[in-house]
């Protein structure tokens, strides 16, 4: 019955919000405020269309350092063992290790984007979409994202 | 538990079936070894291994041949409704593939359920129930239909206390968990662990996935539109159904408005989240059995997969929450031809699992104790009550 309790909490915030939980030291609830007052980054990159957009948001890590995941200099050991979840509001999931994410590994910055060609996402693809540059297939490219979670692999 | 759940999730194909024939389990699994839980055999799934191990069964109720075999007869018992009528298989019944045939079900009040009967298929897979994702889990599921007024009618501890007085039930719930009081929390738990165990994969298009079975013409061409997306700019035509519907299990746990309504009268998803972005979402019903499984939609609106078909085609409905792959303004997306919707509708009939719709493991218990009087599994006592079939 859970869910009888837990349909008022939602019923709160109608508004998206982006969840950070799991293996966290500060587990976070970003409302869109919060998010719109991140620095953000702009990255060039082609959707499926085929095309390049201008993207602009939030790199992904900036939003994992906020809530204390172990990156940089702790990204190492059985901390390299964890992954990420990223969850969109239609229920899509998406997987990301540590080190795909981290500056101290990779050169290219996935980017929680809130804008495209200087307009916000459309319905349907926004609020928040991860960008993720030169990859072949755009499926990680997750519309709506609503959760992420930081796991230890069991 | 972490044990068994490793356990369960190595059983796979060949391997579960040479564990039917394998004892120690027990041991291995650390059961208690009191003589309440000593007699409990952990129960063997099969299944494909492209099915994937992301099960969904709680730590606290793992399967057991006992409790799967009572769940099987709670799940065919009339008692868990008001009116002694009706049971979880009057609207789920076996040759429908769990289905009743109807656009909404009726229940004790003879008023209409609110939505359609949903098919019982690879639950073990299953991470929200409901057409509006609403249960985290089988057995949270399993209170919402028991106390539903237009459903069974009945609270759930209203339905303990009845099964309490039966001959039947108490030593079979002694054997299980190990007491014999009947509790809503004791009956919940064996029905989700028997509808995990309602798997379905051995249709003609899971033969084909072994390489066991030839394609026809036409049921090659549906499958090529069903798994291909549309790049009309390519000269590429497809119905990109396996975009929702595909994976092995012919689903994906996602939610999605499907373009039924401009404006829905049914907000969904949004019922439960209150996000505007659920306005007229629904779960991706699996396509496992489609073709038993009329009328379709949540609301049961269309009646055949022609319909359905159609409706994808040609009839989709633009609104704020449209899922992006059905705009109906996306040039890169084609219509259908009639002759490409047949090919589909051939295509989806090679998801029918006969084997499915006539396991005698899923059947009612209750019909089988009358016509034969016996049963291996576990011991009856003989004056279980008079049932009508």
């Amino acid at each position: 019955m859970t869910f009888l309790l837990a349909f008022p909490l939602f019923s709160l915030r109608a508004q998206p919000a982006l969840a950070v939980t799991g293996e966290v030291a500060k587990p976070l609830t970003l409302a869109a405020e919060a998010i719109r007052g991140l620095p953000h980054s702009e990255i060039t990159a082609k959707d499926r269309d085929g095309k390049e957009h201008r993207y602009k948001g939030v790199p992904l890590v900036d939003i994992l350092r906020l809530a204390g995941v172990s990156l940089g200099g702790d990204l190492r050991g059985e901390n390299l063992a964890k992954y990420v979840l990223v969850k969109a509001s239609d229920g899509y999931e998406v997987l990301f290790a540590l080190p795909e994410i981290d500056p101290d590994f990779t050169v290219r910055t996935i980017l929680l984007a809130d804008a495209a060609d200087g307009a916000p996402l459309p319905q349907g693809v926004g609020p928040y979409r991860l960008i993720v540059p030169d990859e072949k297939k755009p499926a990680r490219w997750i519309r709506q994202v609503a959760a992420i979670e930081v796991r230890f692999a069991k | 538990m972490r044990q068994l759940r490793w356990l369960l999730g190595s059983f796979t194909g060949i391997g579960a079936m040479a564990l039917l024939a394998w004892s120690p389990a027990r041991e291995i699994l650390h059961l208690p070894k009191n003589p309440r839980t000593s007699q409990l055999e952990p129960y063997p799934f099969i299944y494909p291994a492209a099915f994937g191990n992301r099960f969904t069964i709680p730590d606290n109720n793992p399967l057991t041949k006992q409790g799967v075999y009572l769940g099987r007869l709670l799940f065919y018992e009339t008692r868990l409704s008001s009116t002694n009528k009706i049971s979880c298989g009057s609207c789920h019944q076996q040759h429908r593939a769990f289905t009743d045939g109807l656009p909404f079900s009726t229940g004790v009040s003879g008023r209409p359920t609110r939505r359609n009967s949903m098919s019982l298929a690879n639950l073990l897979w299953v991470r929200n129930f409901f057409w509006d994702g609403r249960a985290r889990s089988l057995e949270d599921q399993a209170l919402i239909p028991l106390s539903h007024p237009d459903e069974m009618g009945q609270p759930a501890v209203v339905a303990a206390r009845k099964l309490q007085q039966m001959a039947l039930y108490p030593p079979l719930f002694k054997q299980v968990f190990g007491s014999d009081i009947i509790t809503p929390e004791r009956m919940i738990r064996a029905i989700a662990q028997f509808e995990r165990t309602l798997i379905s994969a051995n249709s003609p298009y899971d033969a084909y996935l072994r390489g066991q079975y030839v394609l026809s013409e036409a049921e090659s061409r549906g499958l090529k539109l069903f798994t291909t997306a549309p790049a009309m700019e390519r000269q590429v035509r497809g119905g990109n159904c396996a975009h929702c519907h595909g994976g092995p299990k012919l689903y994906q746990e996602v939610f999605h408005n499907n373009g039924l309504d401009r404006i829905p009268k049914d907000p969904g998803r949004r019922e439960i989240t209150g996000m505007e972005q659920d306005q007229g979402r629904f779960r991706v019903p699996t396509l496992r059995n489609i073709t038993l499984t009329a009328p379709y939609m949540h609301d049961g609106r269309f009646a055949s997969l022609e319909e359905v078909l159609d409706h994808y085609s040609d009839h989709i409905q633009a609104s704020s929450t449209l899922s992006p792959e059905l705009m109906p303004t996306d040039v890169s997306r084609n219509q259908m031809t009639p002759q490409e919707k047949q090919d589909l509708i051939a295509f989806l009939h090679l998801f029918t699992d006969q084997g499915f719709i006539t396991n005698p493991a899923f059947s009612d218990p209750h019909l089988t104790h009358l016509s034969t009087q016996k049963s291996s599994l576990p011991p009856q006592k003989s004056q279980s009550s008079p049932r009508t079939p």
